[in-house]
């Protein structure tokens, strides 16, 4: 019986484990015999590439290749099952419910600026919001920390306002920037909860010390609240003053899941992958440093 | 205690006690502090990249300098202005875009170190049942692949999947709960600050 | 000209930064500083954009006189006060009005901004440890050892509070910081990845 025939019933993906790629075998011989870290050179100032960080190297070719090869697969059209994200129903639901109360919905964007990738993210999420909210006589607020939010923030929201059909709905001065000062935003995005009383605060984006300061007013204030950040200290603040946080990775996922583009979402089922490769590596590691092994976790070594 | 400054610390105070005041409700003195917070915060940030940036990056290097190849950042910085024509307004893409793709630029590799490598590295640590370091270190490591596997996408969460994904979110709970507690003697200490500072200035103020 | 070459100009510019990181050589870092300080002088000039956008906003709620509009008189003010003062009056340094409105209305506004956190977290937890689901009930329980241990009043009651504080600093902490890292720089970089390569074209709004 060749092994190829072998059924598993019981979990189908134990087989992908028994029988990895050959691509990923490959992969991993080439981690623990670590045949390029002998090159590491000490002064580097005259020389035109890095070697300390040729692992890095190699592992953003990796990651690249593999979210690529997940966007083609899903433009050719192969199915890509991804699992509903909670965090979603929560954002509809609220908004669903302050469109319901003929109540402001206010997004908040978070405080740097679109450099930062959690912003980018955001600003994917609030076209997608315009887009629910533009269908009722509700105003979106939009409260802006950094300046260069302003302009992607305003064609967003009116982008989501066409898409829906209702242009004219559109107001720019709902997009309001306040300030580039953290505690100075608080206050304005603050007054804005107590005296507009949105039904539903959504924040997303980066957050730092305001976070709590925003989110307990908003409970004041009797609003559904949704948060999601990737700032790990600021998300118990989230959590215990939010009615749904999303947490890390699922605030990038609910952007690609948002955009409904079978492109964008083929590039989250490419970062899974990543994950499980790295957990592997994670477990490997473990486990040869145990027996004495550190040739293979020195790879991920950087200086 | 010289009259300007008692009047300065005076105002200082004022604005304090502005602020606090919203503890009890929505106040005309506590929208005074907040108006006066966004704008004076939005002026202080002008200045500064008035006299921090413009100055130094521009005015200097292209007027008194002639290092003429700093004109090319101004043209792209003017053509933000081009958000004021409804007409040109796409112009400004252009240097939202060169910010961008310098913000993504930057990012990506630094991400990757900073917060794949590195805690991968850290994790690959010795384990065992045979003494606590070693046990720790096990718990540490099948804290994140639990916590890994919550943020997994592409499957249910059912089964026996679901039941690691579980524990996962536990171990992210007990981790946020550290968090919480561990920041909560920071923002004491912060009142206790400017409670110091009411304090000094009333001292000061009445000489007792 | 629209669409297409600022898409390019986001690639190319992403792309130089990643080569940046690696290469070390001498004579190309002074032009990656440069493109740096490029980046934040666009940003300046951007910043135009707000400050337009804030007297926008309020002069529309003033001129209608829309509610609240007198404050708005009092963020207006403030905003040209401090940029007058700045530009024409001395300048920033120790002694002018900017300074002293820096550290007299600025300063003591935004740190009691921060420091009514100390009574929002004492609020915030209060609610933690009503508690409604388990995993609610696991981080109040923690935040409440975490806070115990963190005060001689905990090693009073056990003097192993401390320790105890430690290890779950060390450990689940530990771990689940690290997992919401990994995840969510693998979530960040594919994203920043889809912006570089163009398929998310947030950046470029409409038509």
């Amino acid at each position: 019986m060749s092994l190829n025939v072998v059924k598993f019933p019981v979990f189908p993906h134990l087989k992908k484990i028994i029988f990895p790629p050959r691509w990923l075998i490959l992969f991993f011989l080439f981690l623990i015999l670590n045949p390029v870290s002998s090159y590491a050179q000490e002064d580097l100032s005259s020389s035109w590439f890095n070697y300390h960080r040729v692992n890095m190297l190699v592992f953003l070719i990796f990651f690249f290749a593999v979210i690529v090869i997940f966007i083609e697969r899903a433009k050719v059209g192969k199915s890509l099952f991804i699992r509903r994200i909670a965090g979603l129903d929560a954002i509809e639901e609220a908004v669903g419910r302050a469109t319901e109360m003929g109540k402001p919905v206010l997004y908040i964007s978070g405080i740097e600026d679109v450099d930062n990738i959690q912003t980018v993210a955001s600003m994917i999420i609030l076209g997608n919001v315009a887009k629910m909210v533009a269908g009722y006589e509700t105003p979106l607020y939009v409260p802006v920390c950094m300046p260069f939010v302003v302009p992607i923030a305003e064609e967003r929201v009116k982008e989501g306002y066409a898409a829906a059909g209702k242009p004219e709905a559109y107001n720019r001065d709902n997009v309001r920037y306040i300030s580039s000062e953290q505690f100075a935003y608080a206050a304005g995005v603050n007054g804005i909860m107590m005296r507009e009383k949105p039904a539903a605060n959504l924040m997303f984006g980066s957050f730092y010390a305001e976070s709590l300061l925003m989110a307990e007013t908003g409970l004041a204030t009797g609003a559904i609240q949704v948060a999601g950040t990737a700032n790990i200290h600021q998300l118990p603040f989230f959590i215990v003053a939010c009615d749904y946080t999303i947490i890390g990775e699922e605030l990038f996922a609910t952007s690609a899941y948002l955009s409904k583009e079978p492109k964008l979402l083929g590039s989250l089922k490419g970062s899974d992958l990543a994950k499980a490769i790295i957990m592997i590596i994670l477990a490997v590691g473990a486990l040869l440093d145990t027996l004495g092994i550190t040739h293979f976790a020195s790879w991920f070594y950087i200086e | 205690m010289g009259t300007g400054e008692i009047l300065w610390n005076g105002l200082a105070l004022f604005l304090t006690l502005s602020i606090f005041s919203i503890l009890y409700k929505d106040n005309p003195f506590y929208k005074i502090a907040e108006h006066l917070v966004v704008g004076v915060s939005a002026g202080y940030f002008a200045i500064i990249l008035y006299y921090n940036s413009f100055i130094p990056k521009v005015w200097v290097p292209v007027v008194h300098e002639s290092k003429f190849l700093y004109i090319l950042p101004t043209i792209l910085g003017v053509l933000m202005w081009t958000r004021f024509s409804r007409k040109w307004s796409w112009v400004s893409r252009y240097p939202i875009a060169a910010y961008m793709g310098i913000g993504m630029g930057v990012a990506i590799p630094v991400t990757m170190q900073a917060y794949i490598l590195v805690p991968l590295y850290a994790t690959m640590q010795p384990i065992g049942f045979t003494s606590m370091a070693l046990f720790n270190n096990l718990l540490v490591a099948a804290g994140v692949l639990c916590a890994l596997v919550y943020f997994f996408f592409s499957k249910e969460h059912t089964g026996a999947f679901g039941g690691v994904a579980k524990v996962g979110i536990w171990t992210l709970m007990v981790g946020f709960g550290a968090g919480f507690g561990l920041t909560v003697m920071g923002r004491v200490s912060l009142l206790i600050e400017r409670f110091t500072f009411m304090r000094d200035y009333l001292q000061k103020l009445f000489g007792f | 000209m629209r669409r297409e070459v600022p898409i390019v100009i986001c690639f190319l510019a992403g792309l130089s930064f990643i080569l940046e990181y690696f290469i070390p050589h001498q004579s190309v870092r002074p032009f990656f500083e440069n493109f740096r300080q490029w980046a934040i002088i666009v940003m300046t000039f951007a910043y135009v954009l707000g400050i337009s956008n804030i007297v926008r906003v309020n002069y529309h709620v003033i001129h209608r006189k829309g509610r609240d509009w007198f404050y708005k008189i009092i963020l207006i003010v403030g905003l040209f006060f401090m940029i007058i003062m700045g530009v024409f009056f001395g300048g920033i340094g120790e002694g002018t009005v900017f300074f002293w409105m820096y550290n007299n209305a600025y300063s003591p506004l935004q740190s009691t901004m921060f420091a009514l956190l100390a009574f929002f977290i004492a609020s915030a937890a209060f609610r933690a440890f009503r508690v409604r689901t388990f995993q609610a009930s696991l981080l109040a329980i923690t935040a409440l050892i975490v806070m115990l241990g963190r005060v001689p009043v905990g090693e009073n009651v056990w003097k192993s509070f401390p320790d105890l504080v430690e290890w779950i600093m060390n450990v689940p902490q530990l771990a689940g910081k690290r997992a919401i890292m990994i995840g969510a720089a693998l979530g960040a970089i594919s994203t920043a990845l889809k912006v570089l390569v163009g398929l998310e074209r947030t950046y470029l709004g409409g038509e």
